[in-house]
């Protein structure tokens, strides 16, 4: 038989990313809304410092809780501070701890599930059941628990909530990991490497986690969304970052007792809170859809 | 029978799918009609859109689908024109529909007596005790029990076998006129699928209904087909009758796929003229759109469009050269693969059980097997599905730890678990899964998958080692860059051998790597591996259910049934008599082009469960002898030339016996005269 070579025919890999605009049209709407809020967000945080009209706890800036004007849109708190720029100035904070407390508890989560669902047997009970009992705490609760567990010289301490806001997601994104994992470690792909002898690690990490992406980027997105309100309740309980750091939720507790005399000292920092969240749950929804998944959205 | 009105027929059917902003066109002007009483068989590799056509003909229009010309003609009316209520009266009751797979197409969760009941009510078939003894009699029509309890069982408390019977009844609930089957024995081992055929051999006789037959396996249809039409890209390239198709091809394509039929009674070894190259529907030419892959073609076939023409009696040919090249085309033949003397033991089984489960669950895989592997021999497991191939292969590789008994490479036991192995012994024993698409990780790139076992066993790997494994296995090396998603199923197995090349193995293991390919790819495949076997010197511990690649591609060979050997010996001497029993069911189950229709009715499928002291066959055994083969484990028979078979029977009764091969007549004029 003549010793044929089959040539290449073009694959659809070069073509693949044409034209920017014509993607950005494919996305779902939600996507590109979610994008928007989330690129706002962000210009916000990174050059906020900059124009904000006053300093985070410049006082004496306004008549206290003279209400809202064109000179303090979000008002002006008890101790004279001008709550636009104290929200802009917090914009920072809050997104930087929120994505690495859930990047901190993404790497751990898919680490922990991965091991655990290609190991199988009892390894695999002892942490999922571990997890379970982590999980069957409300992660209120659990996130306080930790900061009472840490002690009075860690509490206000931002390594400390990043810490926490890692405790509590790295169980849920691990059970996802694992359910990946189980799916994957049966494919003849991991027997082939399982049969070459390599690694549990080398396995989890070149035939595992890149069929994981897709699942991980959307659980990321997904926590990510709610870490913010999580900060936030943090503050507001007074186990998060402590005064005058111009944290939201803190800002939030800090006014709630003029919430009938200036409103809007509450509804400033709350507006910024909520216009966040809504922005990555719909990126994330956008982003599971792209990826040909889906995602319950709602209140964890 | 084709002077007769028609039942049902196509006219001018072009279908598209869409495919991005556009349109792809799977069906271009595709004409022609079924015949009373008549099984008419369409044929193609993969992708040459014949599911499509069974699709229409059920009047089932996918949102993705867009009909863009065309008539099916059916009992007066146009099915495309008909509205939902219009199909709904029509399918099921006229026109019925067998699937691939009656596991997915059977509803897990409702009973099948049931399921049957659904469609007679939805026809209005009476009350419901006439639904009941309607649907006992059609499975005792279709060879199931005709038992209430039977009725009540659910799917997965039936084998495929029977379940394909059930789908099968399903569409005959309602007295079809017209039933489509599409590729409905093609998830079946073949003495199962043989059953179902001659099932539906049974039936046509008995109802006289039209049939279209959905397959790739050109070497059924000519159990079952009164004419055949081949389809290429879309197209019908030829429409014949079946003895004639098989005898006297007249396109180039058909030619091709007639050739690559691995034929089990060719002792010559690979077939006269493969196809060679693929279907690659984004460079067709707008002339004849095989011109690429076509021997014969010139200049113009690239740009003149080839349309049916009539080509003898009864006969169409898209070929506008075909009187030219009805010369047999000159043989390309490769002799068969020298045997090989194997002084030298590769891999030694002594002994080896396989039990899954304990105590009382326990079931055993593999009884007591002992067989040797020589160096640089081809080594073929065969049996049905259940036998334990694939169980010996794992405990080979060390995916299963044997119960008892052990396992050598070269002289030197393996322990049974792979991470126990040292890594030399993993390199050197390397597997080939049977589905591609599972075996390659399909976020890597094909050069990330040869590139890791050289960097894994030998610490090192550039660019050109991955080129000169593409190479190897006949791929171009532009494929490195590409993921699995982009390439076609035979690409992908060529891929997956590749990668077990490059660790430079003493065996490599191959578990059904051909069964999830088209005819034409295997064809390219087995060509491949007869190459490899002749240069690189690899043995291979070939599994597989079909007895004529095995002819061709091995050294010697062993039956398994159960979990226990039947026979084992040397490739000729297990082909030929005497035979054990259980390889003589096998041989006569193969379906062969023109081999003669089993003249069998419908039979209930032996349940027999395999007794622990007595034969593994016994129960299942046409030629059992009593009580003996219950009871007592056969002796092996064992002739001069080194061939073993365990029976009870001398082997001067198996040889008696034998009534393989049934040669097929020799001469066309006779095989007409029979038709």
């Amino acid at each position: 038989m003549s010793a044929e070579t089959l040539s290449a025919p073009p694959g659809r890999s070069t073509s693949r990313w044409t034209s920017l605009p014509s993607l950005w049209r494919q996305t779902p709407l939600s996507f590109r809304i979610g994008l928007i809020v989330l690129v706002i967000h962000l210009l916000v945080a990174v050059t906020g410092p900059f124009w904000a009209p006053y300093g985070f706890s410049q006082m004496g800036t306004g008549r206290p809780l003279s209400g809202m004007s064109r000179v303090h849109p979000f008002g002006v708190d008890q101790l004279g501070r001008d709550i636009f720029s104290r929200v802009v100035h917090g914009s920072h904070i809050v997104i930087l701890l929120s994505l690495s407390g859930t990047f901190l508890g993404l790497v751990v989560g898919a680490v922990l599930g991965l091991f655990s669902g290609y190991v199988g047997g009892w390894i695999d009970e002892i942490i999922q059941r571990f997890l379970e009992a982590l999980i069957s705490i409300p992660f209120l609760v659990l996130a306080l628990i930790a900061i009472a567990a840490a002690g009075p010289e860690l509490s206000g301490n931002p390594v400390l909530i990043v810490l926490v806001v890692a405790l509590v997601y790295a169980p849920r994104i691990a059970r996802m990991a694992r359910s990946v994992a189980v799916d994957i470690a049966t494919r003849d792909h991991v027997t082939v490497a399982r049969l070459r002898g390599e690694s549990a690690w080398s396995v989890m990490r070149r035939e595992l986690l890149p069929n994981a992406t897709s699942v991980l980027l959307v659980e990321f997105a997904l926590r990510a969304g709610y870490a913010p309100v999580l900060i936030g309740s943090l503050g507001f309980l007074g186990f998060g970052l402590r005064p005058p750091t111009p944290e939201w939720g803190l800002m939030i507790s800090e006014n709630r007792a003029l919430i009938i005399v200036t409103p809007i000292t509450v509804l400033g920092p709350g507006l910024a809170l909520a216009s966040l969240v809504v922005g990555l749950n719909l990126f994330t929804e956008g982003l599971a859809r792209i990826l040909g998944r889906t995602v319950k959205l709602g209140v964890q | 029978m084709i002077d007769a009105e028609p039942v049902i027929s196509v006219e001018g059917l072009s279908v598209s799918y869409r495919q991005g902003a556009g349109f792809l066109r799977v069906v271009e002007d595709v004409s022609f009609a079924v015949a009373p009483g008549e099984v008419f068989g369409l044929v193609g590799e993969s992708g040459c859109g014949k599911s499509t056509i069974a699709l229409q003909m059920l009047g089932y229009r996918p949102p993705a689908m867009r009909t863009d010309a065309g008539a099916i003609k059916f009992e007066g009316r146009d099915l495309l024109d008909l509205d939902r209520a219009g199909l709904d009266r029509v399918r099921g009751a006229r026109i019925a529909f067998v699937p691939q797979n009656p596991t997915t197409a059977l509803n897990p969760g409702i009973r099948v007596g049931d399921q049957i009941d659904e469609i007679l009510a939805a026809h209005g078939a009476g009350d419901s005790r006439v639904r009941v003894a309607r649907t006992l009699d059609l499975f005792g029509l279709v060879g199931l029990p005709a038992k209430l309890d039977f009725l009540r069982r659910y799917p997965h408390q039936l084998s495929g076998g029977q379940q394909q019977r059930v789908c099968i009844a399903m569409a005959l609930a309602c007295d079809p006129a017209f039933v489509v089957l599409d590729e409905p024995t093609t998830g079946l081992d073949v003495t199962t699928q043989e059953q179902i055929v001659a099932l539906l051999i049974d039936l046509r006789a008995r109802l006289r209904m039209s049939m279209l037959y959905v397959t790739h396996d050109l070497g059924l249809l000519s159990q079952i087909a009164d004419r055949v039409g081949v389809m290429y890209a879309g197209r019908m390239v030829e429409i014949a009758p079946t003895a004639e198709l098989f005898t006297d091809p007249k396109h180039p394509y058909t030619r091709g796929l007639v050739g690559s039929i691995p034929r089990i009674e060719d002792r010559s070894g690979l077939p006269a003229r493969p196809l060679r190259g693929l279907l690659q529907r984004h460079e067709l030419p707008k002339g004849c759109p095989f011109a690429p892959r076509c021997d014969w073609a010139t200049q113009e076939c690239f740009e003149v469009r080839q349309e049916l023409e009539p080509a003898g009696a009864a006969r169409e040919v898209a070929c506008w050269r075909w009187p030219e090249i009805s010369v047999p085309p000159d043989a390309r033949a490769v002799s068969q693969a020298p045997e090989i003397d194997h002084a030298e033991t590769l891999l030694a089984i002594d002994n080896v059980s396989v039990i899954y489960g304990s105590g009382r669950n326990a079931f055993v895989a593999l009884r007591d097997i002992s067989l040797d592997i020589g160096k640089g021999e081809t080594f073929a497991l065969v049996g049905e599905s259940g036998s334990g191939k694939s169980t010996l292969a794992r405990a080979v590789a060390g995916l299963i730890a044997p119960a008892e008994g052990t396992i050598g490479l070269s002289g030197k036991p393996l322990t049974g678990l792979v991470r126990n192995r040292t890594p030399e012994e993993r390199r050197l024993i390397q597997f080939v899964f049977q589905n591609p698409d599972a075996s390659l990780n399909p976020r890597a790139r094909i050069a990330k998958a040869l590139s890791r076992p050289l960097e894994f066993f030998f610490g090192r790997s550039s660019e050109a080692n991955v080129q000169a494994a593409l190479a190897d296995v006949r791929l171009d090396g532009k494929y490195a860059a590409r993921f699995p998603d982009e390439l076609s199923g035979g690409e992908r197995q060529r891929v997956a051998i590749a990668r077990g090349l490059v660790a430079e193995p003493s065996l490599l293991l191959c578990d059904e790597i051909l069964s999830a390919l088209d005819v034409s790819v295997q064809a390219s495949i087995l060509a491949l591996l007869q190459r490899l076997k002749i240069e690189r010197g690899i043995a291979m511990l070939f599994i597989s259910h079909d007895l004529a690649v095995v002819r061709m591609l091995a050294d010697r060979v062993c039956v398994l049934f159960r979990g226990d050997i039947m026979e084992i010996g040397r490739r000729d001497e297990v082909f030929s008599a005497p035979f054990h029993p259980y390889t003589h069911s096998l041989l006569e189950a193969v379906p062969t082009p023109l081999k003669p229709h089993p003249q069998r009715g419908a039979s209930v499928e032996a349940a027999g469960t395999p007794s622990a002291t007595g034969c593994a066959y016994a129960g299942r055994c046409a030629w059992q002898i009593g009580e003996i083969c219950e009871t007592e484990r056969p002796p092996w028979r064992e002739t001069g030339e080194g061939l073993r078979i365990r029976c009870h029977h001398s082997l001067e009764e198996l040889t008696r016996r034998a009534t393989w091969p049934n040669e097929p007549p020799t001469d066309t004029q006779d095989r007409r005269a029979m038709q």
